[in-house]
């Protein structure tokens, strides 16, 4: 217990005081230090965000390609987009699909929310986790994984079709294609509905349950409601990425022809032999709008329901419910999700880069191999692109939580004007599409002053611009409620103190963001990892990444090699996040 | 140590005016306190002393220096203005030991390692925590991290020091420790001293001078026993200590003193006026529960005092003292007392200094006044 001391006698009385200063600091061209580092944040940020989308709104208007000379303004690229480019019927695939999607999500993900946190099933911590796992593999590799598995010629496809004689689903259409990407989307609604159950007020439920209502009852009038706003929230963000996924619709929807937004860039941008640049430049504006929009509701959305996501968490623990024998088909569901979802295609795919032959008609066993990883490390350029993934996502990590946490802690804690902007500027990238960020970094680089693009085009430094700003939205994310938890006052002490801005941020708040700062460059470097869309623009012969390669030997039809390539991005991913797992919890025990 | 000067200080946020045009100014050595509800804008005046808000308009200066001018377009970033502050929540950064605490603001100011060593072990001796050095804040009581906010406020000797709400997280026992503790100090050290605190206890115990505070305009700045004693408005009467309000309107009004005929029962009462006061103007007449007496109907009253006729409806016996609710016309009279065992008709005695004329206000709050309503 404290007790006050005594206060010393008053030995020297005040006025033999000695006095203190208070620092001065230099100014620099009429700022202090601190606002040229506010300054240096928006103008990098304004040109990593603008490099893409000006060129390509610049292009949609040109009636040729930007590096020709004497280019003329014309509307004609918009109307021919629709007239002879077919683009209408590719924005109602991309609808059907995104709308699809959207609810194949939503009933996967809330159901599971709520059984995980808030009824007693039986192992629930390790459902939760499981839960999450498909975040870690790229829809790419969950694609492989669900051809090789329960595509047309599938190793499940061909064991059901032996013993029914019929096979009943067809993956390459639009409703194949919708469940494949909610079952890589899932995880993030998950995660939505599950912190707003958790956050939730429990007494509302306990008061529910002493006026006697059974579990059903207050799941119905007491818990659904509480999940509308992270619903409607997560089904803007799950449509708009599927709006912009490339993956699933390039790999089931080329075969067949379904086209969506993704799928007819990267057709007219790359497969033609001579792309017509002005209906590319003006199918990505109309994206990017669409985008744009999408996201400006999420911010909308997101204000007007802070509370779940609030990052503090309750005091009090909700109670769980029982939900008698119906909780058996709930863990039923988790199971087949996380079973026939995401771990028989990852296990197919692991299997299939050791068989030569991967089909139920011959056991695989018998065909054990290494030639397909060996096929990988004989050819430099295969074991090139796993190298540039490494470097792409080393590097990345740390640059772009780097920017993030400087874009954070100046638009959230420092009184520069432009602050907000700073905020926007980091986020905008989630209204960009991979392949637009692709096309329009090229566009621009193409573009710069003194042939200076040149230094940078086709080398894993553009790679590394076009994959961070992808990332740059979800590394602000995962540091801004950690700079939020950090009281306002810590850093007034230190203003008060004698510090100024940049010393407070370089004395208190590095320090204390450190363990956001590495769990961001954790996040960051799985993202990248995952990422490949911008690279099949901006990367060159020797800048492949893995993604790149794999769909490279995929319409080479060298599918072993690609489940080889596959599974060497999941083993470094699980390997990175494990150790990183291990180190921040040795840090934290410590 | 210089005065500091307040002109004209006013801060608005995003269009909603917090403090509106306020000016004071502080002496040399003196314990400042600014009181008032929670909102009404002491933190945001503490905030603009320190430079942590920049005031929309006004100045601020410290003896010669300007720290804040608007019509020069003045204004010293909170790292150069040598204060020191101390906050509610302490402020302390957890990440390093109470020493590291204590040597960041030496650090900064290119203070010598041995110099560094004194000074710390010094400030940390003065608040008693020298042999707590090496520990981090989250390994000491609320108490201990408040002492070391304190130490750490003053390890440069700041020309002023700031307290924001400093107590409010210690226990109510402990708090009353600290108070005096934390006054002697002060008295001691000679530092010029901004308080802040909704605590009227606090404020009338500590301080030199108090300013209270209503929604960003300063009320009254005075020393504590003229803020109880003379409250310049009824809003200060209410919110210091507690007060009975009676609406009436002057009879008549001579010399010193009005004659004002009370709304509830149409009785007069002689009240010592200072301002102004005229016949026929509204007005609240206010007076503490201390500073009447109550005597049984029929007793013998001194000649000149005025005496309201009352029932009491209850009381109760709260240590020192009786408290009395009494039923007067439609309103609740609260009346302290000496003598326990009164009941039922009663006389009570309003001495003339007793009473203090406010224009007529409203005062007491809705959900108050109700509660005081007396329905039986
Ligand atoms: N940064 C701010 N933005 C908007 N309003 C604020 C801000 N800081 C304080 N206020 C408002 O100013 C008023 C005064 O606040 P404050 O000075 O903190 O009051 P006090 O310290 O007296 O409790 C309050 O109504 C508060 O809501
Ligand atoms: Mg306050």
């Amino acid at each position: 217990m404290t007790t006050i001391p005594d206060t010393r006698p008053p030995a020297q009385v005040a006025t033999q005081r000695p006095e203190y200063p208070a620092p001065k600091y230099r100014s620099i061209l009429g700022g202090d230090r601190s606002q040229m580092l506010f300054w240096a944040t928006i103008v990098v940020l304004a040109l990593l965000v603008l490099a893409p989308v000006v060129p390509t709104l610049y292009q949609s208007v040109m009636d040729r390609p930007l590096y020709e000379e004497g280019g003329l303004f014309t509307l004609e690229n918009y109307t021919r987009l629709f007239t002879e480019a077919g683009f209408g019927s590719v924005a109602v695939n991309t609808i059907l699909f995104a709308v699809m999607t959207t609810v194949m999500t939503l009933l996967i993900a809330v159901p599971m929310a709520i059984v995980v946190i808030r009824t007693n099933i039986p192992g629930r911590k390790f459902f939760g986790a499981a839960m999450q796992w498909p975040f870690f593999i790229s829809s790419l590799i969950l694609g492989f994984g669900w051809i090789t598995m329960y595509g047309p010629a599938g190793f499940v496809s061909v064991q059901v079709r032996r013993i029914l004689g019929f096979l009943p689903w067809d993956l390459y259409t639009l409703p194949g294609m919708a469940l494949t990407e909610a079952v890589a989307l899932a995880p993030i609604a998950y995660i939505f509905c599950a912190n707003a159950l958790r956050n939730s007020d429990a007494s509302l439920e306990g008061a529910a349950q002493t006026v006697g209502a059974g579990p059903f009852r207050i799941l119905w009038s007491v818990i659904i409601p509480m999940l509308r706003p992270p619903i409607v929230y997560s089904s803007v963000l799950v449509f708009s990425m599927s709006i912009e996924t490339l993956s699933i619709p390039l790999l089931y929807g080329q075969p067949v022809d379904i086209t969506v937004f993704a799928t007819f860039l990267y057709k007219n941008g790359l497969q033609s032999i001579d792309p017509d640049y002005g209906i590319l430049g003006a199918a990505s504006v109309i994206i990017l709008l669409v985008t744009v929009l999408l996201v400006a509701v999420q911010a909308k959305l997101l204000k007007d329901a802070k509370r779940f996501v609030s990052v503090r968490g309750k005091a009090t623990r909700p109670r769980l419910l029982d939900l008698g024998w119906i909780k058996w088909l709930a863990v039923a569901f988790i199971t087949i999700y996380v079973v026939i979802g995401a771990l028989v295609p990852i296990l197919g795919l692991v299997m299939r880069s050791f068989t030569k032959i991967f089909t139920p008609l011959q056991n695989p066993l018998a065909s054990l191999t290494m030639a397909n990883y060996q096929r990988i490390f004989e050819f430099p350029a295969y074991v090139g692109s796993i190298r540039n993934s490494l470097i792409v996502a080393g590097v990345g990590a740390i640059l772009v939580s780097v920017l993030a946490v400087v874009a954070v802690v100046v638009s959230k804690r420092s009184t520069f004007r432009y602050r907000k902007v700073i905020e926007y500027l980091a986020l905008a990238p989630q209204a960009m599409p991979g392949l637009i960020i692709g096309i329009g970094l090229f566009w621009a680089f193409a573009f710069m002053p003194f042939n200076t693009g040149s230094l940078l085009q086709g080398t894993v430094w553009a790679i590394i611009i076009g994959f961070g700003l992808r990332a740059l939205p979800s590394a602000f994310g995962s540091i801004s409620p950690a700079v939020m938890q950090i009281g306002e006052e810590l850093d007034n002490a230190a203003r008060v103190n004698g510090a100024d801005w940049l010393k407070m941020f370089l004395r208190i708040l590095v320090k204390l963001l450190t363990p956001a700062f590495v769990a961001a460059m954790v996040l960051t470097f799985v993202v990248m990892m995952k990422e490949y869309s911008p690279a099949i623009f901006l990367g060159s012969a020797d800048t492949a990444v893995i993604g790149t390669t794999m769909l490279e030997l995929w319409v080479q039809g060298n599918t072993g090699s690609v489940a080889a390539l596959a599974t060497i991005q999941i083993a470094i991913t699980a390997v990175f996040v494990g150790v990183a797992g291990l180190l921040m919890k040795g840090k934290k025990d410590a | 140590m210089p005065d500091v000067a307040v002109k004209n200080l006013r801060k608005d946020f995003g269009g909603v005016t917090v403090l509106h045009e306020v000016s004071f100014t502080i002496k040399d050595g003196e314990f400042f306190t600014l009181l008032g509800p929670s909102g009404c804008g002491k933190s945001t005046t503490l905030s603009c002393l320190a430079g942590l808000e920049q005031p929309t308009s006004g100045s601020i200066a410290v003896g010669e220096t300007v720290l804040v001018d608007d019509s020069s377009n003045k204004f010293v970033p909170p790292e150069e203005r040598n204060l020191g502050m101390v906050f509610q929540s302490y402020a302390l950064w957890p990440h390093m030991t109470l020493a590291e605490n204590l040597a960041m603001p030496l650090n900064i100011r290119k203070i010598s390692k041995t110099e560094q060593k004194t000074l710390i072990h010094d400030a940390l001796d003065k608040v008693g925590l020298a042999h707590l050095s090496h520990r981090y804040p989250h390994q000491l009581s609320g108490g201990q991290q408040q002492r070391v906010a304190l130490a750490r406020a003053l390890v440069y000797s700041p020309k002023v020091l700031l307290l924001d709400e400093p107590l409010s997280n210690l226990d109510a026992k402990l708090r009353e420790q600290a108070r005096v503790w934390l006054k002697r100090l002060q008295s001691e050290l000679g530092i010029t001293t901004v308080y802040v605190t909704h605590d009227q206890e606090e404020a009338l115990a500590m301080s030199d001078r108090i300013a209270v505070m209503s929604n960003g305009h300063m009320l009254q700045v005075a020393p504590p026993h003229e803020i109880y004693e003379r409250p310049a408005t009824a809003e200060v009467a209410a919110f210091i200590g507690r007060s009975n309000f009676i609406d009436g309107t002057v009879v008549s009004a001579r010399g010193g003193a009005a004659i004002v005929r009370l709304e509830e029962s149409g009785e007069t009462i002689n009240v010592a006026v200072s301002e102004q006061a005229a016949a026929g103007d509204l007005v609240t007449v206010a007076f503490r529960p201390e500073k009447v007496f109550l005597t049984n109907r029929g007793a013998e009253v001194p000649a000149d005092a005025i005496v309201l006729n009352a029932d009491i409806m209850t009381t109760s016996y709260v240590g020192s003292r009786y408290a009395y609710d009494l039923k007067y016309g439609s309103k609740t009279i609260l009346v302290d007392s000496t003598t326990g065992g009164l009941t039922g008709a009663v006389r009570l005695v309003v001495p003339a200094e007793a009473g203090r004329l406010y224009p007529r206000a409203n005062v007491v709050s809705k959900d108050v006044a109700e509660l005081m309503a007396v329905t039986h």
